[in-house]
């Protein structure tokens, strides 16, 4: 089966190695076989396989299998050998298949819970901003940030490709292991050296930097930790930065608590990195082949997208809400919650590959397919957008009633820009889960060039970009994704 | 001279008993270069096996994991495979019928593959579609497991990821030597259209019985099984008819051969061998009447029947003993425990042992005075000669090869009967000058017909005459087959009467 997608390991062992075949278990009465007397009763015995069987010779293995060789079948049954007796077994008994167990779903298992862990996940990180706001003072501090996230997004989606395809290949998790820990050490070498350069370049404070290194500590043991399939524990490592930073935000920042909060923020990314360790640790003989070129090629199109994504996301923040610089504040409130969504954006992914895997079994043919599965790839961006929109109108009334921020109508251009942006980033999510993956990818690099270049329009830029972006990913996934053979794993 | 040894799921990724023959063949003839290509599955498998020098080069073709790599793929599009079509009327059809055209529409689809990217052509939705248009109206008898999309799907999948070794470049040699057939007869078949390089396929166990009872197992549709397993089964059917010369490992498998058409003037059996050196003649016997059993606990070896057979052994000869040397392979722990409980059951207590893995496998074949294989089901056993080779004489269950090896050195005993089983082991047991004169000529036997190097001069006349594209002489390296007739084998009144008692 092919490697479609990123995300989900695919359950190996289709077609076992013909030296190891399976064998069925032996009668557990261990009497004195009773040999039937006439064809009929073998037909009876020999049923299920007589009924399910391809061909004569199908028969006739099951039979030598069981013990009956051309002795038995001369003797007993008269017959010249196994293969005539195979033979008139096969034409007496009807063909009716039983129907095999349908393999459980690759997506049923995760249920609901997973992908609302993973949203917290995502989302709980980001109380530790406000927090950390006295840390973050000075020049350069924002491009610091910025840095931070697109050098941690981006070598996180690497990460993740490389440790999901690595799983999806062999049942061997040594092998997984040993790659996300290489991975783990590439990846916070390239954040560590963005970073350190970004220092000289804008005199980013020290502490600026190392809260932007400690952030692409915890996303690259988050993403480890993911992979394993262990995120749980991540809610370990989060709490005490989340718990110290909630309190410490609660008590209105009380300036004799700044340096304890900022020593447990710490404490949240070196947890999440020694985690990751603990769970990549080597426990068996090297084995296997580390080194795969095509695969190590493969992360590309994943680090940009994750650069490109993120920057998707940040670029409207950074620029101001003008594009000349300042907090975009409506950014702030619509970007927010986007990130909360990537759960919802989840549990609407799984709930698509399942009804589309549904309509791949219950159809014949082709013609019907295209129509139906384009409108499950539509039923699944609206329930997304509803689900962020639900998010949003949630972060607002926070918003408003802590007062950090106070929503008014103007903020609606810029809540509708990212509206389509969290549209188009499903569907390209979605693009690639099921293969495409440089598509989504050149469409999403073109849209932020495109904002970037346009800075000045400010929130009409944005809007013009993802509005485009969505009707061209929109469009593409509605052909690609009308196809069947997308839909196989 | 050059050899090509091409094998699927075995040597030198895997550990079993085709890829130790494949070790003693190249070990055996260090004047022979040898390059190996092994179809794997993933392709990150490490190579378990240490390789001797005349190996000159390792080609693996992973059937599960990345694709070949193409020099002048069309990045993103994907070209028609025209030969497709007709691959899938023909797997549609009866398989008596046009055997002839699936080998050249089949070397259609390697020259296709050759040239063009055979992955992305037969992953694409074309291919998708043309199948299921193409399988829409199969009918089974009466009844109806129509193929949905998913099914053509999958069998697409299936198909491709068979094909792969035929987008691989031919390898170059003056043989090619197919250790497994089926999958393993592609890249024999690719040097054959690409170079004219005449092909071997020898056959230990048999490739499509194994096929078959696997996909047993598999959780396919009917219609997915069935394109598939017809598939394997036009290329076995090629295989032989391409192959200049079948070398089963036993003249049992002969039948099946035969039945997938393989023409019999070009069979000759090379029976597998072992190392005198290993197994010299056991000196003494235990002095505890001790019945030893070696090797993998599964159900396929049916202890249970051995069990019972010894509860009644152990009633008429109460200081026998019965030790069993083996472990079970990963996931028949349960079986373990089962036979255990049953030993239990039949309140045999201390007499039978489950001693697990030993160091040496002749120190179980020597701490009995007889060994016994009781199986349901054998290719041509290694623990049979081995212990034939060690001198020691042998009951065994008329499955397979086993009545080759054996033949009246030792006894017969039909499958799933204890009573047969015991009253054969208690004959032994009560007669050391049998067992004796028994044990004698087994390793008489075994030294004259399953030896390693017997084996190796076989093949080493098979490389040179097949390579240099001479006829063998039609002296039968091997046959047995005349020699067994039923009244040969001891023990068969009692089958029949045994047949009759048990109604």
């Amino acid at each position: 089966m092919s490697v479609s997608n990123g995300h989900e390991p695919i359950s190996r062992s289709r077609l076992a190695s013909p030296a190891e075949p399976q064998r069925p278990a032996a009668p557990a009465n261990g009497q004195h076989h009773r040999v039937p007397r006439t064809v009929a009763a073998l037909c009876e015995q020999f049923s299920a396989v007589c009924a399910s069987a391809v061909d004569p010779l199908e028969i006739a293995s099951a039979l030598e299998f069981e013990g009956l060789g051309d002795q038995t079948a001369k003797r007993r049954y008269g017959y010249p050998d196994v293969f005539a007796l195979a033979q008139d077994m096969y034409f007496r008994v009807k063909r009716e298949p039983a129907e095999p167990d349908v393999p459980s779903d690759p997506w049923e298992a995760n249920g609901k819970l997973r992908p609302l862990l993973h949203g917290l996940l995502y989302a709980l990180p980001g109380v530790c901003f406000p927090a950390a706001v006295g840390l973050l003072i000075g020049p350069g501090v924002e491009i610091a940030l910025i840095v931070a996230l697109l050098a941690a997004w981006s070598m996180g989606q690497g990460l993740a490709y490389l440790g999901y395809i690595r799983l999806g290949r062999t049942t061997d998790m040594e092998q997984t292991r040993r790659v996300l820990r290489i991975a783990l050490a590439v990846g916070l070498l390239v954040v560590a050296a963005a970073l350190a350069v970004t220092g000289r370049v804008v005199h980013a404070p020290p502490s600026a930097l190392l809260f932007g290194l400690g952030e692409g500590i915890y996303m690259l043991g988050a993403g480890a930790l993911m992979v394993l399939g262990a995120e749980a524990w991540l809610l370990v490592a989060l709490a005490p930065g989340v718990l110290y930073s909630a309190a410490f935000l609660a008590l209105g920042r009380p300036v004799y608590l700044q340096h304890v909060a900022w020593g447990t923020m710490a404490t949240t990314p070196l947890l999440a990195l020694a985690l990751a360790l603990i769970f990549t640790h080597r426990t068996g003989p090297r084995t296997g082949a580390l080194f795969d070129r095509q695969e190590w090629l493969g992360t590309l199109p994943a680090v940009g997208f994750g650069l490109v994504a993120a920057g998707l996301l940040i670029f409207p923040v950074a620029a101001g809400p003008h594009g000349h610089g300042g907090i975009n504040y409506a950014a702030l409130l619509a970007g927010l919650p986007l990130s909360l969504s990537m759960g919802a954006a989840e549990v609407s992914l799984l709930w698509y590959r399942r009804r589309s895997q549904r309509l791949l079994r219950t159809t014949r043919e082709m013609r019907g397919f295209g129509t139906r599965a384009r409108l499950i790839l539509v039923a699944a961006v609206l329930q997304y957008m509803a689900a962020a929109a639900v998010l949003t109108l949630i972060a607002a009334a926070i918003a408003s009633k802590t007062g950090l921020l106070h929503p008014n109508l103007t903020f609606l251009p810029q809540l509708a820009a990212y509206g389509a942006l969290g549209a188009a980033m499903f569907i390209a999510l979605t693009l690639q889960a099921l293969g495409s993956r440089i598509f989504p990818l050149v469409a999403c690099a073109v849209a932020l060039a495109f904002e970037i270049s346009f800075h000045g329009l400010g929130v009409t830029a944005q809007i013009v970009a993802c509005v485009d972006l969505l009707v061209v990913v929109g469009g593409f996934a509605l052909v690609v994704l009308g196809r069947a053979v997308r839909h196989a794993y | 001279m050059d050899v090509a040894l091409i094998g699927e799921g075995t040597y030198p990724h895997q550990f079993g008993g085709v890829s130790v023959w494949c070790d003693q063949l190249v070990r055996g003839m260090p004047d022979y270069d040898f390059e190996l290509v092994a179809l794997t599955a993933t392709g990150s498998e490490p190579v378990r096996w240490s390789l001797p020098d005349n190996v000159t080069s390792v080609q693996t073709m992973p059937l599960w994991g990345p694709p070949p790599a193409y020099r002048r793929g069309r990045w993103g599009r994907s070209v028609p495979c025209p030969a497709l079509r007709d691959l899938i009327e023909i797997l549609l059809a009866s398989p008596s019928e046009a055997q002839d055209r699936f080998g050249d529409v089949l070397r259609e689809v390697f020259e296709f593959a050759q040239a063009e990217n055979l992955t992305a052509s037969l992953s694409s939705n074309w291919a998708v579609r043309l199948l299921s248009e193409t399988w829409h109206d199969w009918r089974l008898d009466s009844t109806e497991a129509a193929p949905s999309l998913h099914d053509a799907v999958t069998a697409m999948q299936l198909l491709e990821h068979s094909l792969r070794p035929l987008s691989y470049p031919p390898v170059r040699a003056d043989v090619a030597h197919a250790v497994t057939n089926g999958l393993g007869a592609l890249p024999a078949l690719a040097a054959k259209w690409r170079y004219g390089t005449p092909m071997v396929v020898t056959e230990h166990g048999i490739y499509m019985r194994e096929q078959y009872l696997h996909s047993r197992d598999v959780p396919f549709r009917w219609p997915v099984r069935a394109l598939h397993l017809r598939f394997l089964r036009r290329m076995c059917s090629l295989g032989y008819r391409e192959a200049e010369l079948i070398t089963p490992g036993n003249v049992y498998n002969k039948r099946w051969e035969e039945q997938l058409g393989a023409d019999l003037s070009r069979v000759r059996t090379v029976y597998n061998g072992v190392d005198p050196a290993d197994f010299p003649a056991s000196e003494t016997e235990p002095d505890v009447p001790t019945i030893s059993w070696a090797g993998r606990v599964d159900p396929v070896k049916d202890l249970e029947t051995l069990l019972l057979a010894f509860a009644l052994v152990h009633r008429e000869m109460p200081e026998a003993k019965l030790r069993m040397f083996g472990s079970p392979p990963q996931g028949q722990e349960a079986y373990l425990e089962r036979c255990k409980a049953l030993a239990s059951d039949l309140g045999l207590g201390g007499a039978a042992t489950f001693e697990g893995r030993v160091e040496k496998i002749r120190d179980a074949y020597d701490s009995g005075q007889i060994v016994v294989l009781c199986s349901i089901s054998e290719g041509f056993p290694y623990t049979l000669i081995e212990a034939m080779t060690c001198g020691r004489p042998c009951v065994a269950t008329d499955v397979g090869g086993v009545t080759e090896a054996v033949a009246d050195t030792g006894m017969i005993v039909p499958p799933r009967s204890p009573e047969a089983l015991a009253q054969s082991c208690l004959t032994l047991l009560r007669d050391a000058g049998l067992r004796r004169k028994l044990g004698a000529a087994a390793r008489m036997r075994a030294l004259e017909y399953f030896t390693v190097d017997r084996a190796i001069s076989a093949f080493d006349e098979i490389y040179t005459f097949v390579g240099t594209g001479l006829e063998l002489p039609n002296v039968e390296l091997e046959d047995e087959s005349d020699d067994l007739t039923v009244s040969a084998l001891p023990g068969r009144d009692e089958e029949t009467e045994l047949l009759e008692a048990a109604g």
